[in-house]
């Protein structure tokens, strides 16, 4: 089995890596945007629910509260797919780190332009989906490419609940072959490209939207 | 013997000659300022003469000793020269003291103690001692200016290169700054000043040298430069930059 | 609750032992991946073209694949070439190579804001490269960085729980140890998280206190 033959049987699992990331990114935008969007409320108890989601999703590791999803919650008898135990591990982290991004984004626009805006009668969603997430989605991509590719590093994790994907493919194949060098060079090399990848194509998208005057942090 | 001789320096960027075959000479308690119009290559000058750039060809004689020539300890002579810049260049993350020290503890290798000493003695001297503990970021222009001055000169260089002293400060520093330098002129310390202000030039300078193009046009005293002088370029030039009465 | 608080009691000093090398991989994977981002971050000044794209190349690899692919590739890996390294070990010269990337890219990053003309200063007072280096590059940089310098030392500790996939004896190993004797899943891990968080905060509480004391006019971290 040549160096190639043993990136081909890897590249079968890239699939369900790129699927897991990807399923964990939307998971992660859509929890990252809700708290961000709460975050804008007045209200004391959600300041309250915020901080302390933060601080418990960004400081549990992601392998800990993986088994709490997969291994822990069916003794309370709470059953969850491997697949949908991976996604919301990475979703409710990501997602913390994603809000940071967001809120941070937001208090970057300018106040004024916000006061224009109230002034010319637009009402605070109208003002929130025109003026400030336009801006705020430009300047969190920075932040948003490297929440990603944080994601994607964190999916060979996977194989500890069962998903197939380059991991358990390698992982197996050792078992196998025991050809752990070749093959774990080959799953880094992997790991690489696939990061490469998702790295070109957010910055080509972020090319197309990009505005002038409108810099990142 | 003069301090610094500079024999055909020329220096040339990617091809494009920048110093064209300069000649000049600067004898020690003398004080001689560079002017010039834009891109004459003034600046370039004074880097090459302290090797911070490295000249095309040409030669320069410092304290007797040919500095172009290959194996020449360039810390030393660098150590022996004294640098202002135009943008101040302070160590940000050290208090105008340590600024000082820096060069004396590490370069000089003086003890603690000798250095605080001789700069508090230096501090003292360009009226800046009570400053000493303050950082860059809680200075204004003058007193960052001032600050580099005093740590140019702590290591009693045997001569002081001034790069656009007062280019980047407004006019009320400015005057602060020439007073200093002024100060400094009177002493009969060694400076070769480059600037575009008249105003700095005459008042420390025992001669103006006029740059055109990379090439030395002139040398003179700053009246007989300043006032309808017979060279076009040198009149034109100082029309602009100096209000007539 | 009782029998599984009862099991806590009973296991306390396997736990302890855990915790100890959690926490003692976490502190020099930290020292070593400092040391070892400030060497990389220095050779990505180098002169020389070849080392700078070398070293860039170390630091993209490193930040742009899983850590655990890493300890994989020598735990695993090397046996292969005859030679043979305990798990702590991997997990030491893995997670610092690692760490090491991070940091240096971090440092380089706030090397991008440093005023360009105090290192022109130095080299006119007389200073070498080195000591330019060491006297007015590295005090500002490792300033400016102190955030995400802390951040990163927040993120070893997490990480040490990734070695216990290379059969380290951590703190997260020895909890699913009682877990599996107990069945209390559960408890066991969220008790573990609860663990992490607490030790977290130790080090959130340290950076807080540090950022304050190294903070100077100016100087912005």
């Amino acid at each position: 089995m040549t160096f190639g033959n043993i990136l081909i049987i890897l590249a079968e699992g890239a699939g369900y890596t790129v699927l897991v990331t990807l399923a964990s990114i939307s998971a992660g935008l859509a929890v990252g945007l809700s708290l961000a969007v709460f975050s804008t409320l007045r209200w004391k108890a959600v300041r309250l629910f915020l901080a302390a989601y933060t601080y418990v999703f960004r400081g549990i590791p992601v392998l800990v509260l993986l088994f709490i999803l997969f291994f822990g919650l069916p003794g309370i008898g709470i059953r969850i797919s491997p697949f949908v135990s991976m996604v919301a591990t990475l979703g409710l982290v990501s997602g913390a780190y994603l809000a940071e991004v967001f809120r941070g984004a937001m208090a970057a626009v300018d106040g004024d332009e916000i006061l224009a805006a109230e002034a010319t009668g637009l009402n605070r969603w109208e003002i929130f989906f025109y003026i400030i997430m336009p801006q705020m989605f430009r300047m969190s991509i920075p932040g948003m490419i490297n929440e990603f590719t944080s994601v994607l590093k964190y999916t060979p994790f996977a194989y500890t609940v069962g998903i197939p994907e380059i991991m358990k493919e390698a992982m197996s194949l050792a078992a196998l072959t025991l050809r752990g060098l070749e093959i774990y060079l080959a799953v880094g090399i992997l790991y690489f490209l696939i990061y490469k990848l998702f790295v070109m194509f957010f910055m080509t998208l972020e090319k197309r939207f990009r505005i002038p005057g409108l810099a990142s942090k | 013997m003069a301090l610094i001789e500079v024999k055909d320096l020329a220096k040339a960027f990617d091809g494009k000659a920048v110093l064209k075959g300069i000649n000049l000479e600067l004898s020690e308690g003398q004080a001689k300022v560079v002017m010039g119009t834009s891109g004459c290559g003034k600046s370039t000058l004074l880097r090459c003469l302290n090797l911070l750039l490295q000249p095309t060809s040409g030669r320069i004689i410092f304290k007797g000793e040919d500095i172009t020539r290959p194996g020449v300890d360039i810390r030393k002579v660098r150590a022996d020269i004294g640098f202002v810049f135009q943008h101040f260049a302070l160590y940000r993350h050290l208090t105008v003291e340590e600024n000082v020290t820096l060069g004396l503890r590490k370069l000089k290798k003086m003890k603690a103690k000798e250095a605080v000493q001789k700069a508090s003695h230096e501090l003292e001297r360009l009226g800046m001692i009570e400053h000493r503990g303050k950082y860059p970021a809680q200075l204004s222009g003058g007193q960052k200016q001032r600050a580099a001055i005093v740590r140019a000169l702590a290591m009693d260089p045997a001569v002081l290169f001034l790069d656009e002293p007062t280019s980047a400060l407004d006019p009320e520093m400015s005057r602060e700054v020439v007073t200093v330098i002024n100060k400094l002129f009177l002493e009969n310390v060694t400076m070769l000043c480059v600037t575009h202000d008249p105003f700095l030039a005459k008042y420390i300078s025992d001669s103006i040298i006029f740059m055109d193009e990379g090439m030395v046009v002139a040398e003179d005293i700053a009246e007989r430069l300043f006032y309808d002088h017979a060279d076009a370029r040198i009149k034109h030039f100082f029309m602009s930059v100096i209000d007539h009465r | 609750m009782d029998a599984f608080i009862q099991d806590l009691i009973a296991y306390w000093p396997q736990i302890l032992a855990g915790l100890k090398n959690t926490v003692l991989l976490m502190v020099i994977m930290s020292v070593t991946g400092l040391i070892g981002g400030v060497g990389v971050f220095y050779l990505t000044l180098s002169n020389h073209k070849a080392a700078r794209r070398w070293t860039n190349g170390f630091i993209s690899f490193f930040i742009g694949t899983p850590l655990i692919v890493h300890l994989f590739l020598m735990y695993y890996g090397l046996p292969e070439l005859g030679i043979r390294l305990s798990a702590f070990t991997v997990a030491v010269i893995g997670f610092t190579l690692n760490v090491s990337a991070y940091n240096a890219r971090y440092l380089a990053t706030a090397y991008n804001g440093l005023d360009k003309t105090e290192l022109e200063a130095a080299r006119a007072q007389g200073f070498t490269e080195r000591e330019t280096f060491r006297l007015i590059i590295v005090p500002q940089v490792m300033r400016m960085s102190v955030p995400s310098l802390t951040n990163q030392a927040i993120q070893n500790l997490k990480d040490t729980s990734v070695a216990f996939l290379i059969q380290y004896h951590d703190f997260f190993a020895q909890m699913q140890e009682i877990a599996s004797a107990n069945f209390q899943f559960f408890k066991a891990y969220v008790t573990a998280g609860l663990v992490y968080l607490a030790l977290i905060s130790i080090i959130v509480l340290a950076a807080r206190r540090l950022e304050k004391r190294i903070a100077l006019p100016g100087l912005a971290t």
